[in-house]
């Protein structure tokens, strides 16, 4: 530090003799203010949850009004697509309402969760999409499955994930696909089949599920805190809730959407 | 002399001048340090900023270090990696036992060589030295007598002492020579072997270090340590880039010191241990933009040709950034950085040809769609207009070369009828007919400038609509409204505000109404405005007209806003205008200055028809404008859907048109010189056709180098002052407050940024305080533009500067860039990207519509244009450019993309625009032209077959999305017929397509996956015919050759075979359509 030792010899009898060097000290007094929280301070890492406390929610999405007659899609355009099939888009069956997603969409801070290692399967078969909505953490591998005769192609259409799209012959190898970003609602179609459509839902924690046909839903194993969980349906839109969980509570918490 | 007595209060005794010495003294000693500390650092500051910059990189690298190292780990404990050490390791230890042996025996060799090599030495330099001597020698007696002594010198045995202790006798001088010969070849016999042995293993240890490299994300910890020694070792200088030939001086990156280092420096991590970024920390940042730094070399462009500021100031900080009031040219600020790169790239519409997102280019396209150039010349903006005036000049100029010619000529054949000789007389009629070729060769250039005239004519556009159509186009009573303040009735018009009182308003409405033309206008029957609602819509309209206002607002910016259009305009004009905007209601000769009527072509017995096809002025001849010269396109409707269309554009309104004041003072003929008077004043002819001011000049300043202006020139008027000290902000008026990109004044706004800022907010802030006449206050109207808009703006303006780099700096390329550079021109011109993504990222305004979102919306959206010159021959593009319907007659259709509701329209560019446009899809693609075809090999019966198997295999439904021609099934079709192949695409990137769609438009329909690489081959990835079992050639290749041969009876055919057949019977089964309904019923 050859600068530092120069100034402070020649700023005494400088200073003494003449006021010429204001600035003189001034660097290093503007050095000296007290120094920010450190910005990139990493995250303390998340207290893992302890099993004995955790809790759980459950509930049944409702659907107020009349269900929908599902409209019934010829698939004719395809010999090889056999059976039957109907739109997925609105399934509500005696009040219940399938294929919403619900996730915890906030509470859990800064919290991070390991990605599962098992990989969640889409399967195409009678040229439909098994699931219709599909949870997956970001991440973690979706394995892309073919079970039919005839060839399918599989083209998310995402906002803030890579577009991709890929075909898929009659038995071909698992398609082994990751989605590194949070989105909601992701929709996938086949080009060729274009009654076929499914959504991905990518989230940044473990605790989501789909309502089945009877409605209900199950996510276990959260850390007691105050939550806000949100249900999605594809043409539906967007529910919030608020719940807040003690230690192995079982809350329900229940939607309803109309339509 | 008298002794005086000894005064009290001697003053030798009393006074001492000792403070005085000791203040001075203590003055001079601290001027001396103060001299000493200028010296070494007041007058260079850059040497503290050195220090600095060794402490903090010191620590930066030493952290970056082990995270360095970290990485390395992680690479190297990668399977590629331990594959390549594996092979490292393999090709050492086998080459090692051969490679000790021939070390071992070459140690040896090198030692015999020494032992016989002292002898040799000495007696070959004698024997050298004696065949010289019997050389030179002249008495033959004595040169026989010299040889005789040195043939017996060479007889004489000799002996060395070898390595390993024994004596080694040669018998002569030759054996002597030979041994040592002999043991130098072996040498490097074996030199050679063992070059040969090494080197697989130092190939095999490149690839290894290579693989480190490339993988690392930071710099390897060797790579770190070289860069800490050098940090460590460094002494304070000044470090200059010094370019003679440009006269670039920079020594910028004497504080600058990270700017080209190899790791990526942040300002964070060049703070102080634990503080906040200072000023030093900001200054040791690299550069952000590497890629750039790679084009521009440092070396050769230095910093200040880009940044500007004083480059050859070392002593302080706003010297160097020329931020002080001697240096005209400061630094550009954040916002505006880019106006550098308009000093050398002012031709570029798009900087970069695969990158969005410049400001400047922002502010290019602003410049041209705003109608900036309507009152200020720019140099390159006024291309059709220049272009015209040199053609006219070129055609002078040839003009005289031929009468020359024909002159020379005569003069020559008269020479070659009185020559001397007949070789005299051959000789001289030669060179008259070889003239008389010249000018026939003269003859057809000037019949191409001809057309090219008329294509220039046909390329010069307005940026405002024709006012000679007034009459017949506007409701009279909404004109003084509009004038008023255009921004209040479509708030994102292009149209300024000019500030007109009302008698000005008055005057120029009565001038415009009044000096309109008032031919009739065909009547049309009210269309259906639902059915017109519907094509308005989905035709493509919205890529550059836009609908609705705030949240509501659909479409793109390059055109009006339509929400309010029926409250101004005429249905019937609407439907001349929606059916063929070019329509004009009477051609123009700019030659008689004129608009001709019926009575002019009446006159010389002509019908009453112009068009492109009929263009010529029945009086003189001349070319005339014979089209309006709008950039509006013709989207081929039929008559019957224009009249939907226009019904549909009279119903947006919020107010009934008749609810308008009357303004029958329009018709008062007193006011019209009056009018005419403003309407010149205001340079309203700049951007409009207007009667009678068909020639005017431009009003405003060249704006070319206004960015070099000293600020003297530029005139703050009573603000000076307050802009030199950053007193209040003197723009009051809130929306022209919120206009300014940096926010009301702070500081001190005395230099181009602040004027032009300012001056583009409030046009008139410089009349503040002034006491003027009408005629004299400053005209520029308020383009009401938003803080973003200035911004760009004012980057474009601080570029626009005088070169003082030498041409070759300057981008002005010859090559395929310059067709580039051409394109882009034209493509901004007409607003190709509203509707065509060109560059990747880039939104089209389609893009961003509600009808265009999800799955399905994508597949309904027009072409991306990525690739296009690679895609389509070039003589297909020109076809499809000038009719995209690809047909004569049955126009009301998309020639290739039959399925999509949007509709590429007809441009009706010149001769000279769709060259341009070819050219540049070529060039952007750099594909070599003109383009030759390449033969497409006629397949075999069995060929034929095979393809046709892989054409129509269940793992390969092309037939599913491929439009047929079959109505039934092209209502779900999302892509093109296959029978247009031949002869618009292009046989190589339709392999390439087919085997990676993703890559060359990303997000299209078309999967990617289809073919994998087998055997160096590309073969089908779904289960493959039995026929292909011996194909060894590339399946894609013969699918693409397929397809160029497919004929509409085999795509019948196979379409057919393919489960099609209730589709190919051509009724449209039910079931179809309810099927793609729900398809896409599901998503919206």
């Amino acid at each position: 530090m050859k600068a530092k030792k120069l100034l402070t010899i020649y700023c005494p009898p400088a200073m003494l003799g003449l006021a010429l060097l204001a600035g003189c000290g001034k660097k290093e007094s503007a050095e000296e203010q007290p120094a920010a929280p450190a910005a990139t301070a990493p995250a303390a890492p998340a207290t893992p949850i302890d099993p004995a406390t955790a809790a759980t929610i459950i509930g049944v999405v409702k659907f107020d009004g009349p269900a929908p007659k599902a409209a019934v899609i010829d698939m004719s355009q395809d010999p090889a697509c056999k059976g039957t099939n109907t739109a997925e888009n609105v399934m509500a069956s005696g009040g219940h309402l399938a294929n919403v997603f619900v996730y915890v969409k906030e509470g859990l801070g800064s919290r991070t969760f390991e990605v599962p290692k098992e990989a969640i399967t889409l399967d195409q078969s009678g040229c439909k999409y098994h699931p219709h909505v599909l949870g997956v953490v970001a991440g973690q591998t979706v394995k892309i499955v073919n079970s039919d005769p005839t060839t399918h192609n599989i083209h998310p259409t995402p906002k803030d994930n890579r577009e991709w799209n890929e075909s898929q012959p009659p038995q071909a190898a698992p398609i082994e696909k990751t989605f590194a970003r949070e989105e909601i609602m992701l929709p996938v179609k086949c080009n060729q089949h274009p009654w076929m459509r499914m959504f991905v839902n990518v989230t940044k924690n473990p605790f989501y599920a789909v309502t089945g046909p009877d409605g209900k839903f199950e996510i276990k194993g959260l850390p007691p805190g105050d939550y806000t969980i949100a249900f999605v349906h594809e043409k539906l839109g967007e529910q919030e809730m608020k719940v807040t969980l003690a230690a192995k509570d079982t809350k329900t918490v229940d939607a309803t959407f109309k339509p | 002399m008298p002794e005086k007595p000894i005064p009290e209060n001697d003053p030798v005794v009393s006074k001492s001048l000792a403070p005085h010495y000791v203040i001075s003294m203590v003055i001079l000693m601290a001027t001396l340090f103060w001299a000493l500390w200028d010296e070494d650092f007041g007058q260079r500051p850059w040497k503290a900023f050195q220090h600095e910059w060794k402490d903090r990189y010191s620590t930066f690298l030493k952290t970056a270090r082990s995270q360095s190292s970290e990485s390395q780990k992680d690479v190297e404990s990668s399977p590629d990696y331990q594959k390549l050490k594996q092979d490292y390791e393999n090709a050492s230890q086998n080459a090692a036992p051969r490679i000790k042996e021939i070390n071992e025996k070459l140690r040896d060799l090198s030692a015999q060589i020494l032992a016989v090599q002292s002898v040799f030495t000495d007696r070959r330099a004698y024997v050298s030295a004696s065949t010289y001597d019997i050389e030179t020698e002249t008495s033959l007696s004595a040169k026989q007598r010299k040889q005789r002594n040195l043939d017996e010198y060479k007889k004489e045995s000799t002996a060395a002492e070898m390595p390993d202790g024994k004596k080694q006798t040669f018998k002569d001088y030759d054996e002597l020579e030979k041994t040592y010969n002999d043991l130098k070849n072996e040498r490097t016999q074996l030199s050679a072997e063992l070059g040969e042995l090494i080197k697989p293993v130092n190939e095999k240890k490149e690839l290894l270090d290579a693989y480190v490299t490339d993988h690392m994300v930071n710099l390897t910890p060797p790579q770190l340590v070289g860069l800490q020694n050098k940090t460590e070792a460094w002494t304070p200088k000044i470090l200059q880039i010094n370019v003679p030939e440009a006269n670039i001086v920079d020594r910028c990156e004497s504080c600058h010191m990270g700017v080209r280092e190899p790791v990526k420096l942040t300002a964070t991590s060049m703070s102080a241990k634990d503080k906040k970024p200072d000023e030093y920390a900001r200054a040791f940042t690299s550069h952000p933009e590497r890629e750039l730094l790679k084009i521009h070399d440092p070396e050769k462009y230095g910093c200040s040709p880009c940044h500007q500021g004083n480059g050859r100031a070392t002593t302080g900080v706003e010297k160097a950034h020329g931020t002080y009031e001697h240096w005209l040219w400061p630094l550009f600020r954040k916002g505006n950085m880019e106006a550098g790169c308009q000093t050398c790239h002012a031709a570029d519409m798009v900087l970069v040809s695969n990158e969005v997102g410049w400001t400047l280019s922002d502010g290019k396209d602003l410049f041209r769609q705003r109608g900036c150039m309507g009152c200020h010349r720019y140099e390159g903006y006024d291309k059709e207009p220049e272009d015209l005036l040199s053609v006219a000049q070129q055609i002078k100029q040839l003009d005289q070369e031929k009468k020359d010619n024909v002159k020379q000529a005569d003069d020559l054949m008269k020479e070659a009828d009185k020559a001397e000789s007949n070789e005299e007389a051959n000789r001289l009629n030669d060179r008259a007919v070889a003239l008389k070729v010249t000018n026939s060769k003269l003859d057809l250039r000037i019949v191409q400038l001809d057309r090219s005239t008329k294509s220039l004519l046909q390329d010069l556009k307005k940026v405002g609509p024709n006012l000679k159509d007034a009459r017949l186009k506007l409701n009279k009573n909404w004109i003084p409204v509009w004038l008023k303040k255009p921004s209040d009735f479509r708030s994102s018009t292009k149209m300024p505000n000019f500030r007109l009182n009302d008698e000005q308003i008055k005057a120029i409405s009565a001038y415009v109404w009044q000096s309109a033309l008032t031919d009739p206008l065909p009547k049309h029957k009210p269309g259906n405005a639902a059915h017109g609602q519907e094509l308005f819509e989905t035709r493509g309209c919205l890529a550059c007209h836009s609908i609705g206002e705030g949240d509501q607002l659909q479409g793109g910016t390059f055109a009006a806003n339509l929400t309010r259009v029926g409250e101004k305009d005429s249905y019937d004009y609407l439907v001349r205008w929606v059916h063929n905007a070019r329509e004009r209601t009477r051609p123009y000769c700019p030659y008689e200055k004129k608009d001709i009527g019926p009575e002019d072509y009446k006159k010389k017995g002509l019908p009453y028809i112009f068009d492109l096809e009929h263009s010529r002025c029945p009086n003189d001849g001349h070319e005339l404008q014979v089209q309006n010269m709008t950039v509006m396109p013709s989207l081929r409707l039929s008559p019957q859907d224009a009249e939907d269309v226009a019904s549909y554009l009279v119903t947006l309104k919020k107010q009934e048109a008749s609810a308008y004041a009357d303004a029958s003072f329009m018709d008062d003929p007193n006011l019209k010189p009056e009018g005419k008077k403003w309407v010149r004043h205001f340079g309203c002819a700049g951007c409009h056709e207007i009667s009678g001011l068909e020639d005017e000049g431009r009003i405003g300043t060249e704006l070319t180098i206004e960015g070099s202006k000293p600020i003297e020139r530029l005139d703050f008027a009573l603000l000076t002052e307050t802009a030199q000290r950053g007193g209040r902000e003197p723009i009051t008026d809130p929306d022209d407050l919120a206009r300014l990109p940096e926010g009301p004044a702070k500081q001190p706004w005395y230099d181009q940024k602040g004027f032009f800022e300012h001056k583009l907010a409030e046009p008139n802030i410089w009349d503040q305080g002034k006491d003027k006449p009408e005629t004299e206050k400053l005209r520029m109207p308020n383009l009401h533009l938003t803080k973003e808009q200035i911004r760009a703006l004012t980057t474009f303006l601080l570029g626009s500067q005088e070169n003082p780099l030498p041409a070759s700096y300057q981008y002005r390329p010859m090559d395929y860039r310059r067709d580039i550079q051409e394109g882009w021109w034209v493509v901004k011109k007409y607003n190709c990207m509203g509707c065509h993504q060109l560059i990747p990222g880039q939104r089209t305004s389609l893009m961003s519509m509600a009808r265009y979102q999800g799955p399905d919306g994508q597949e309904t959206l027009p072409p991306k244009l990525l690739t296009e010159g690679a895609r389509v021959d070039p003589e297909w593009l020109l076809r499809f450019l000038k009719n995209p319907a690809l047909n004569g007659t049955d126009t009301n259709r998309n020639g290739v993309r039959s399925y999509l509701q949007v509709r590429m329209p007809t441009f009706s560019f010149s001769e000279n625009e769709l060259g341009k446009l070819v050219r540049f899809f070529q060039a952007l693609a750099r594909q070599p032209f003109p383009y030759i075809p390449e033969e497409v090999p006629v397949l075999t019966t069995k060929e034929t077959e095979m393809a046709r198997s892989l054409f129509s295999s269940t793992a390969a439904p092309c037939l599913k999305c491929h439009a047929t021609g079959d109505p039934a099934h092209d209502r779900t079709a999302t892509a093109p017929n296959f029978l247009q192949a031949r002869g618009r695409l292009k046989p190589d990137w339709m392999e390439r397509w087919i085997i990676d769609p993703q890559a060359i438009s990303p997000g299209t329909s078309m999967p990617s996956g289809l073919f994998k690489r087998e055997n160096d081959h590309w073969v089908f990835s779904g289960p493959t015919p039995p026929s292909f079992r011996d194909y060894d050639r590339d399946q894609t290749k013969l699918l693409v050759d397929y397809i160029l041969q497919l004929t509409a009876d085999e795509q019948r055919r196979v379409g057919a075979a393919m489960g099609r057949a209730r589709a190919s019977s051509g009724s449209a089964p039910s079931g179809v359509q309810a099927s793609g309904n729900a398809g896409r019923g599901g998503q919206e």
